[in-house]
C-alpha cells in the first residue's frame, strides 16, 4: 500500500490559530496613479475648509459695515487671494467632473433612468446655469 | 521535406520580487529576488511558476484555472492589485514586484488571511430567499404565490453583480477598507445588491440591517478603485452606489407614506 506522498501530507493541523503578519501596504504605493488621483480627490477637502473660512471672514466684515466690507473685498484682489480662488476653482471642477463621470451608473436600474449621454448632458447643463446665474446675480445684472 | 522545427519562444531576463513571509521565522515579511527568465507571452502567474518549480520550492501562493475564472492568484505586481493568470509580464520593465494582496492580513508568502472576507459574504445572505421559507406555517402558504420565471430585462438588473469570481481585488484596491478593515467591502455588498435586485428574492427586509448598518454602503466614500481593478467588470461601485441611491429613495418614501418601507433597496 502506497504512503503518503510526503511524511506530514497528512499529519493533522497544529492546534490554535495560524500567526499571520498584519496588512502589508505596496511599497510602491506612491507610485501608482490611481492612489495619486485618490489622494488628490481626498485633499481637495482640505480646500473646502479653507473656502470656509474665507466665507466667515466675509460674512462678518458684511456685519460690521461698509468700510470693514471694502477693506475685506479689497484684500481679496491680493495675488495669494488670487491664487488661492484659482485652486478653488481647479479643484472644483477636478472633483465635479469625476463626480458628474460617476453619477449615471448609480443610478438605480430597475427605475425608468435616461441614458448615460442624456444624464451627462443635464448635469453638465444644469452646472453651467447655476454658475451664470449665480455670476449674473453676483455681478447686477439681475436682481 | 525537412522537418519543421520550432524556435523556442525568446527569453528576457527579469527581476522577480517576491514578499517572502514564515510566519514561523520571520518577524516581519521580507523581499526576496529572483532573476527569471521570462518568455515574450507569459502571464505574470507563469513567472511565479517558474520559481516554485525551478528555483524556490518554497515560495506560497493561490492558484489554479490560469484563466482568469477561479479568482485564486490575485496578488500585489508593482503596487497594482492584479489577477496574474490575466496580467503579461511584458506590460513590466526588468523588475516587477510581487506582494500579497494589500489590506489583508498575510498567512504566508503571498497567501493572504481569507476568514474576515469570507465571513462579509456570508453576512449579505447570498442566496435567494422566498416568502414560503421565511413564513412561519409553510403549509397554509400559498404555493401559487410568486413565480421563479424572469424576464431578460429583469435579469438585466442584477447580472452583471453577478459574475464576481471572488478574486479580493477590489478589497485591495478600496481606500475604505484601507481605513475600516469592518468595512463590508465592495465585493460583499455588490453579492448582497445582487439578490436584492433579483426578482425571485423577497430577503431585501433580511438584508435591510447588514446594509444600513456602520460599516455598509454609506461608508464606501465612491472612490471607484474596486471597479478600476476588477477583472471582470463586475463594477462593485455601481452596485455599492446603487444600493445607496436605493436606501436614499426608501427614506424619502418612509418621509410622505403613512408607514415607513422597510424594505432593502428600490426594488
Amino acid at each position: 500500500m502506497a504512503g503518503p506522498a510526503h511524511p506530514h501530507a497528512m499529519a493533522p493541523p497544529k492546534a490554535g490559530r495560524t500567526r499571520t503578519a498584519p496588512p502589508q501596504m505596496p511599497s510602491t504605493w506612491w507610485s501608482s496613479s490611481r492612489i495619486r488621483t485618490y489622494l488628490l480627490f481626498d485633499a481637495t477637502g482640505v480646500i473646502y475648509f479653507l473656502v470656509a473660512f474665507v466665507a466667515i471672514r466675509m460674512i462678518r466684515a458684511l456685519a460690521k459695515g461698509e468700510a470693514a466690507w471694502s477693506t475685506a473685498m479689497t484684500s481679496l484682489e491680493s495675488p495669494i487671494y488670487i491664487a488661492f480662488h484659482v485652486l478653488c476653482l481647479v479643484s472644483v471642477i477636478f472633483v465635479a467632473v469625476r463626480f458628474f463621470r460617476l453619477f449615471p451608473k448609480a443610478q438605480p436600474r430597475n427605475l425608468p433612468v435616461p441614458p448615460d449621454p442624456v444624464i451627462h448632458a443635464t448635469l453638465y447643463v444644469a452646472w453651467i446655469g447655476v454658475t451664470l446665474g449665480l455670476s449674473a446675480i453676483l455681478a447686477g445684472v439681475i436682481f | 521535406m525537412a522537418a519543421k522545427t520550432i524556435q523556442p519562444p525568446a527569453a528576457v531576463q527579469k527581476t522577480i520580487v517576491i514578499t517572502r513571509f514564515d510566519p514561523d521565522k520571520d518577524e516581519a515579511p521580507r523581499k526576496q529576488e529572483y532573476s527569471v527568465p521570462c518568455e515574450d507571452n507569459w502571464k505574470v502567474l507563469d513567472a511565479v511558476n517558474f520559481i516554485k518549480d525551478e528555483i524556490d520550492a518554497s515560495v506560497s501562493y493561490r492558484w489554479s484555472c490560469r484563466m482568469a475564472v477561479c479568482g485564486s492568484c490575485g496578488m500585489m505586481v508593482n503596487g497594482e492589485p492584479k489577477l496574474t493568470c490575466k496580467t503579461s509580464l511584458k506590460e513590466y520593465g526588468e523588475r516587477v514586484d510581487i506582494e500579497p494582496l494589500a489590506n489583508f492580513p498575510v498567512v504566508r508568502d503571498l497567501v493572504v488571511e481569507l476568514d474576515g472576507f469570507m465571513h462579509k459574504f456570508e453576512s449579505v445572505k447570498p442566496w435567494i430567499m422566498r416568502a414560503k421559507e421565511k413564513a412561519e406555517d409553510k403549509a397554509a402558504y400559498d404555493e401559487t404565490k410568486g413565480t421563479f420565471s424572469q424576464s431578460v430585462e429583469e435579469l438585466g438588473t442584477f447580472k452583471q453583480f453577478s459574475m464576481c469570481i471572488n478574486c479580493m481585488l477590489c478589497y485591495s484596491a478600496c481606500p475604505v477598507v484601507a481605513n475600516e478593515p469592518e468595512f463590508l467591502g465592495p465585493a460583499a455588498i455588490a453579492l448582497g445588491h445582487r439578490y436584492n435586485m433579483d426578482s425571485r428574492d423577497e430577503g431585501n427586509d433580511e438584508r435591510h440591517d447588514i446594509f444600513r448598518g456602520e460599516g455598509t454602503i454609506f461608508s464606501c466614500s465612491y472612490a471607484n478603485e474596486c471597479s478600476e481593478v476588477c477583472p471582470k467588470n463586475v463594477d462593485p461601485a455601481a452596485a455599492v452606489n446603487q444600493a445607496k441611491f436605493g436606501a436614499v429613495i426608501d427614506w424619502a418614501k418612509g418621509l410622505v407614506l403613512p408607514s415607513p418601507s422597510k424594505s432593502g433597496g428600490a426594488k
